[in-house]
């Protein structure tokens, strides 16, 4: 009680500070002069009298200190004066200020751009309704389509068959929504009753239940309805804020009109709200929504929907107010079980084996399919450590500045403590002083933060023309904020708190003295200190940078086994256009000729998908003749479809029998050439040429003839040194017949090529608009969605690499500069304190090469130290790389030379400049200096 | 010779409060004197302490202050007892002399008397 009317007492105090003041000094005064009076009548002299009276009244301001610590709430009354004076200091040091804050905006804005980065990849949760009470199925997200009744590990991904049964008895959820896996599928999109271009955009398949489980309402219009999910209903769909804003202009007449998606009539029922953006942070967010049951419209043969054992949906649900997650996951187990002994009949052996091994997983849903962050979350916290370490050279860096401030003021401070200042104040005007300098430190540093968030945004994630861009917003958001504000305060604590150690030691005696006549040297030690744990931390950034680029090198510089020079691969959306198969044919056949009478190609070929374009198909293949493989032996196989006089034109060397070629027709003998990998993986004592097998069901392994074996080729990305994995090819125009109807489906999707290969005659230039032209006489309807040389597709494989490489190689820069700037400072300081000794020298005899010896002899005691302690830490940050080296050795002595004798040369030119200037003196000058 | 005692903080404001409530309103020279005395310099007192412990009873509302003209016509401030000021004196002196009892009857036994 007494202490909070003591507190309204203070409150009440504080707001009339001045007349405080001026009353505290009237009744001192007043004090004084009563026992001074006293002291008169008792006999004494007056001056006496006075002399007497302050001495008994002790120290006048220490004690105003105490009354205003007593009265105002301290604090803040103490701080606005520090603030103040803090303020003042800095500005008659404009040089110094600016200086600091610019290195401390480096520091903290490349730490606050990472950090936002990890915050929205990492950290945030979906934009919905409490994220905390959803719950996904499986722990890792896989991606995008899995076919079988047997899931590796854990059954991750489901059917709609599957999905149905487990919403339908898992009580726990209060929704259980589904969606298509992956970030979505191209939907070409005309609006009906308007002459435009086809527009590509993105779809996803969604439950009907998905923005009820998300507690999401539509922005306009409403959102989807389980009603709107049923077979048989009207085909709806909603629009996402950003394609509705950019395209249409918000027009209110979009509600309700219809799109014509894939050639087929949908009405647009409403708007996602703007921030929302689906369920997975991805590259482009969806712009459409569509139920699941329009899968089979817009996908037509290659429809998954209708088969049992065809998974594609990922599940999200909210649970019940106090349901167990731990209850529900078992209850989904037992259902699991049960849906798939309902479906024992259709089962291969292998998964019947593998039955009682299957099992699923809940986990935390909130932040959605976190696919993003399984990828970039290693990448992320290298380089949050190397931007740390870059923050913690910086701050070394302005508390070597703050040091020869504080030697600078020393005289000043220990005269404040002379006059009755306490100790504690001046660490607190000390400390105000740097952790106002880190503040605006901070607020520049934000801004660099947005930009570089920006720039790394916009290498990371290009997005193709017309689609979304990632919904990350470089924009600061609170937490970022309130992150660079607090690493703004520690910053400014952990550079503040030496020379705010100074002024504790500061010896009143010394104001006396005179302090330039002290030959106290306080401060080198921490200096010198700072400078060896600025060499430490810079060759270790150094050594990690440079592994990264090396690890980069050997990524692109490894042998991928077809040519990447003269090749362009363009990128088309059969399959968008609402072509059907018969017409396939005839519109390659359309393309192949188009192109091939551009002036300079020389040969065009089509693929289902090109090397490294990101894409990745593999079935179960079968040999004839032999038994059906064990279960838990690994069969599978990449697989590709091309046409005729693919290999020459992609650069692929056939090493034994031929190509597949124009000749491989419908009618002709179907047949496969097999990769030197496939060899060793199915015929490894055998001649391939002449054998059969099939893919996907063991009734079906007469399929293919092996005509040719190709030389190894990389399409997609394993580990480098590694070879790559067993492949087949087989040509475009042959069609397969399986057991059953559904691998027949899914056989069929493969007939839609996406990309075109054309190579080029030496020298020859391919002009892109010539190519839009061929391919619009061929059908003007056929979507191009991107084209580019093979080599940037190869390059695009390794822009994140590239990315982490060149910033670490940024940062690790950053830190030999900021930590030669302060070997600098420390060697000039030095060298202007031994000016004297330097004179001496002289005048004795000493030549110029000598006395530049011994400064350099100074500069580098501090570097070999710092050497010895970054050569462990290398090594030591080296192995903690590990897997993103590539397989590559972190133990490069080649590369840690390399980094030092990087370190040793700035070093050099950091010492050599003080070194030549304290040289150049003349003895007399040195002398005389004081 | 006989030393000096430092005075507690504490102490000091039950001082203050006893004198005020003693002598009525006094300004803050009095108040020095007058505890000077009383303890018969066995106190060293710096006066300038004094003002702090002043200015914490008055936010607390144990005293409150105005300014008023001292015995020789110079403006002084003079400090004097509210009501809440009285019982808290009532409440302190009751606590002291129980715990100043307590101490007495430890230094009071003897090693003897334990046994």
């Amino acid at each position: 009680m007494r202490a909070v009317r003591r507190f309204f007492g203070r409150l009440a105090a504080w707001a009339g500070t001045e007349s405080n003041e001026e009353r505290l000094r009237a009744e001192i005064e007043g004090h004084i002069a009563l026992q001074t009076a006293d002291n008169v009548r008792a006999g004494l002299s007056p001056a006496e009298a006075k002399r007497q009276a302050v001495l008994k009244f002790g120290p006048v301001e220490a004690t105003k200190e105490d009354c205003r610590d007593a009265r105002g709430i301290a604090f803040i009354d103490n701080l606005s004066r520090d603030v103040r004076y803090a303020l003042r200091r800095l500005r008659s040091a404009p040089a110094f200020t600016l200086t600091t804050v610019l290195t401390l905006a480096l520091g903290i804005g490349a730490t606050t751009a990472i950090f936002t980065l990890v915050h929205a990849v990492i950290l945030k949760s979906l934009p919905v309704a409490k994220p905390g009470d959803l719950y996904r199925l499986g722990r890792e997200s896989r991606c995008c389509i899995y076919g079988g009744y047997d899931q590796d590990k854990e059954f991750s991904i489901v059917s709609d068959d599957l999905y149905e049964y487990l919403r339908d008895n898992t009580k726990g959820f209060a929704e259980l929504a589904a969606f298509q896996a992956g970030s979505g599928f191209g939907l070409g999109v005309q609006r009906a009753g308007v002459v435009e271009p086809l527009q590509l955009c993105l779809g996803k398949f969604v439950s009907g239940n998905y923005f009820a489980m998300f507690g999401i309402g539509a922005f306009a219009g409403r959102t989807l309805s389980p009603n709107d999910d049923r077979p048989g209903a009207t085909p709806v769909a909603m629009m996402s804020y950003r394609l509705w804003h950019e395209k249409y202009g918000a027009a209110p007449s979009v509600i309700g009109g219809v799109f014509n998606l894939k050639g087929s009539p949908f009405t647009v029922i409403g708007i996602t709200p703007p921030g929302f953006f689906g369920d997975t942070l991805a590259a482009s967010p969806p712009d459409f929504y569509l139920p699941l049951s329009t899968e089979p419209l817009l996908q037509g043969e290659s429809s998954l929907l209708r088969a049992p054992d065809g998974a594609f949906l990922d599940l999200i649900g909210r649970i019940r107010p106090g349901a167990q997650v731990e209850s529900i996951q078992a209850q989904m187990r037992l259902e699991l079980k049960q849906w798939l002994l309902a479906h024992w009949g259709e089962m291969e052996a292998g998964a019947r084996a593998d039955l009682p091994r299957q099992t699923l997983f809940l986990s935390h849903g909130g932040a959605g399919i976190t696919s993003m962050r399984e990828q970039y979350e290693r990448w992320l916290q290298i380089l949050m450590a190397a931007s740390g370490f870059v923050l913690l050279i910086v701050c070394a860096n302005v508390a070597n500045l703050m040091l020869v401030r504080g030697v600078e003021r020393r005289q000043q401070t220990s005269l404040s403590i002379a006059l009755g200042a306490r100790a504690s104040r001046m660490v607190r005007q000390a400390l105000t002083e740097s952790v106002l300098l880190s503040l605006a430190g901070g607020v520049t540093g934000v801004a660099v933060a947005f930009a570089g968030t920006r720039l790394i945004l916009h290498y990371t994630f290009s997005t193709m023309p017309g689609f979304g861009d990632v919904p990350i917003s470089a924009s600061p958001s609170m937490p970022v904020l309130l992150f660079a504000l607090a690493v703004s305060l520690l910053a400014g604590l952990a550079f503040g708190i030496a020379p705010a150690w100074m002024a504790v030691k500061a010896d009143p005696i010394e104001a006396l003295r005179g302090v330039n006549r002290s030959t106290n040297r306080s401060g080198t030690g921490s200096r010198r200190a700072l400078v060896i744990f600025q060499a430490a931390l810079s060759l270790a950034l150094l050594s990690v940078s440079g592994l990264l680029t090396l690890a980069l090198r050997h990524l692109e510089n490894q042998n991928f086994g077809f040519e990447q020079n003269g090749r362009t691969i363009v990128n088309i959306g059969p399959k968008l256009a609402g072509y059907q198969t018969e017409k396939l044919d005839l519109l390659y056949t359309g393309v192949h000729d188009a192109l091939s009478a551009i002036p300079g190609v020389s040969s065009v070929a089509l693929c289902f998908y090109s090397p490294l374009s990101g894409l990745n198909w593999a079935h179960h293949v079968f040999v004839a003749g032999r038994p059906a493989p064990a279960p838990g032996q690994s069969t599978s196989s990449g697989f590709d479809r091309v046409t005729g006089g693919y290999f020459e034109t992609i650069g692929n060397p056939i090493v034994e029998g031929r190509s597949i070629s124009e000749r491989d027709t419908a009618n002709s003998p179907h047949v496969a050439v097999v990769n030197q990998a496939f060899v060793r993986k199915f015929f490894p004592h055998e001649d391939p040429i002449g054998k059969y097998f099939g893919h996907s069901d063991i009734g079906a392994s007469h399929l293919y003839e092996i005509v040719g074996v190709a030389k190894d080729a990389i399409y997609v990305m394993g580990d480098p040194g590694q070879p790559p994995g067993s492949f087949f090819f087989v040509p475009e125009a042959q069609y397969d017949m399986f057991p059953k109807a559904d691998d027949t489906q899914e056989d069929l999707r493969t007939h839609f090529l996406s990309d075109i290969v054309i190579a080029m005659k030496s020298g020859a230039r391919l002009s892109l608009s010539e190519v839009r032209r061929a391919l619009a006489s061929v059908d003007p309807n056929l979507p191009v969605m991107a084209m580019g040389s093979l080599h940037e597709q190869v390059e695009g494989q390794f822009s994140q690499q590239q990315l982490i490489a060149r910033l670490t190689s940024f940062f690790g820069i950053l830190s030999l500069v900021l930590a030669s700037i302060g070997l600098y400072g420390v060697t000039a300081f030095n060298a202007g304190r031994r000016i004297n000794e330097i004179g001496v020298r002289m005048a004795l005899g000493a030549d110029r090469p000598h006395l530049i010896a011994l400064i350099l002899r100074g500069a580098f005691g501090l570097i070999a130290v710092g050497l010895l302690i970054g050569l462990p830490l290398s090594l030591a940050f080296g192995r903690l790389l590990g897997h993103q080296l590539y397989g590559m050795n972190p133990y490069n002595p080649v590369l840690l030379l390399t980094a030092i004798a990087a370190l040793g040369l700035s070093a050099l030119i950091a010492a050599l400049i003080p070194a030549f200037r304290a040289s150049a003196i003349s003895p007399l000058q040195a002398l005389r200096t004081e | 010779m006989r030393e000096k005692t430092d005075v507690r903080q504490g102490t000091l404001a039950l001082m203050v409060l006893k004198t005020l409530e003693v002598l009525g309103p006094l300004h803050g020279y009095g108040i020095a004197r007058r505890i000077e005395q009383i303890s018969g310099d066995l106190l060293t007192l710096n006066q300038g302490t004094l003002y702090p412990v002043l200015l914490k009873l008055e936010q607390e509302g144990a005293i409150a202050s105005e300014w008023g003209a001292s015995e020789n016509n110079r403006k002084a401030r003079f400090y004097r007892l509210t009501r809440t000021g009285h019982r808290q004196l009532q409440a302190e002196t009751q606590d002291w002399a129980q715990t100043a009892a307590i101490i007495d009857r430890f230094f009071a036994v003897k090693a003897g008397d334990l046994k």
